[in-house]
């Protein structure tokens, strides 16, 4: 084994560890995490058998194995992009429920109505 | 009528008019909620000074947070009946709103709104904001199904029921679009009403950026994909 597999190697456990301690469990998440088991699973396959992605890449009729690392990597920064996108308009609209919420009582604390 | 009306008024740094649009408001209606989006200026102090009831977002959450910040704040008065959304930079015209409100009173609506392109002309317009409007409106009617003649008038009458359940969640000026859609899904009976909007040098300055029409396309469209 060459050097910079064991490195590759040792941050993706390190980073799986972290990953799955720190998410507090839940159902709706689970889906994501497979996803992030599957993606560990073939990050570790790759890094042991770094040929492997030429042939795969050969098969779905891609170049080289690095193009197909661009694309799939392209796919996902979409993704994540998108999702955090959404979420970041999620936290907006919980926000403007909780300001609304500090005006109006402010409000009604100051002004009564008659 | 005079004390079941609630003025809505949305102001961020509008410190230089509010005072002046509140007074003139105030010698015709009691209840007038001015909600300061945390304006930078001392708008709130002005809204104070010049007798409007002030509802103070602690940070800018945008227009329409806004506007549904004071129909929430209104509905806390058990005999508000009537609800009105006019913009604090004066452009329009307390003449208009009577009109809006005896359209209203007659009971066969649940909202009246104001249409700079129904007969009046809007005065000072640009041509190039003529033209856009008139493209948000066929681009809102194409989404909601309704039609309207213009789409993006601040001055809407309605009464508790809309109130009630227009639940605005755009928080920016997407909200008119999200307006329009809110009264296809709930069937509300609309009727659109000519108003005069009087375009000054203060207002125009003001006025929402052209390129805003992109935001507000683009926010209309996610919030189909993300949904309530």
């Amino acid at each position: 084994m060459i050097g910079i597999q064991i490195f590759l190697i040792v941050v993706l456990v390190f980073i799986m560890g972290n990953f799955l301690a720190s998410q507090n469990s839940s159902r709706t998440k689970a889906w994501k995490k497979m996803l992030l088991l599957a993606f560990f699973a073939a990050a570790i396959f790759i890094i042991l058998l770094p040929d492997s992605m030429n042939r795969i890449a050969h098969a779905m009729g891609v170049g080289r194995g690095a193009d197909l690392l661009l694309y799939g990597l392209t796919m996902a920064f979409i993704f994540t992009q998108l999702n955090s996108y959404v979420k970041s308009k999620q936290e907006q609209r919980r926000l403007v429920v909780l300001a609304r919420k500090v005006a109006i009582l402010e409000a009604l604390s100051k002004n009564s109505h008659d | 009528m005079k004390s079941e009306t609630y003025i809505i008024i949305p102001v961020y740094n509008e410190a230089k008019v509010v005072g002046d649009v509140i007074r003139e408001v105030k010698k015709h209606f009691k209840h007038v909620v001015c909600v300061d989006d945390g304006s930078r200026d001392n708008s709130a102090a002005e809204i104070v000074k010049a007798g409007g009831i002030l509802v103070r977002h602690p940070i800018n959450l945008g227009q329409g947070a806004a506007l549904q910040t004071g129909i929430e704040y209104s509905l806390h008065d058990p005999k508000a009946k009537y609800f009105v959304t006019y913009d604090a930079d004066g452009q329009h015209q307390l003449d208009d709103v009577r009109a809006m409100l005896k359209v209203l009173d007659e009971g066969e609506f649940d909202i009246v709104i104001g249409s700079r392109f129904l007969g009046k002309e809007a005065e000072n317009m640009s041509p190039f904001k003529k033209a856009l409007l008139k493209m948000a409106v066929k681009f809102t009617n194409r989404t909601s199904g309704l039609q309207l003649t213009d789409a993006h008038n601040g001055l809407r009458v309605f009464n508790r029921h809309v109130a009630q359940r227009l639940n605005i969640t755009m928080p920016d000026f997407a909200h008119a679009s999200e307006i329009v859609e809110r009264i296809a899904q709930e069937n509300f009976k609309y009727k659109e009403v000519a108003v005069t909007i009087v375009y000054t040098d203060y207002s125009r300055a003001k006025g929402q950026s052209i390129f805003n029409a992109v935001n507000i396309g683009f926010d209309v469209l996610i919030n189909r994909i993300i949904g309530k």
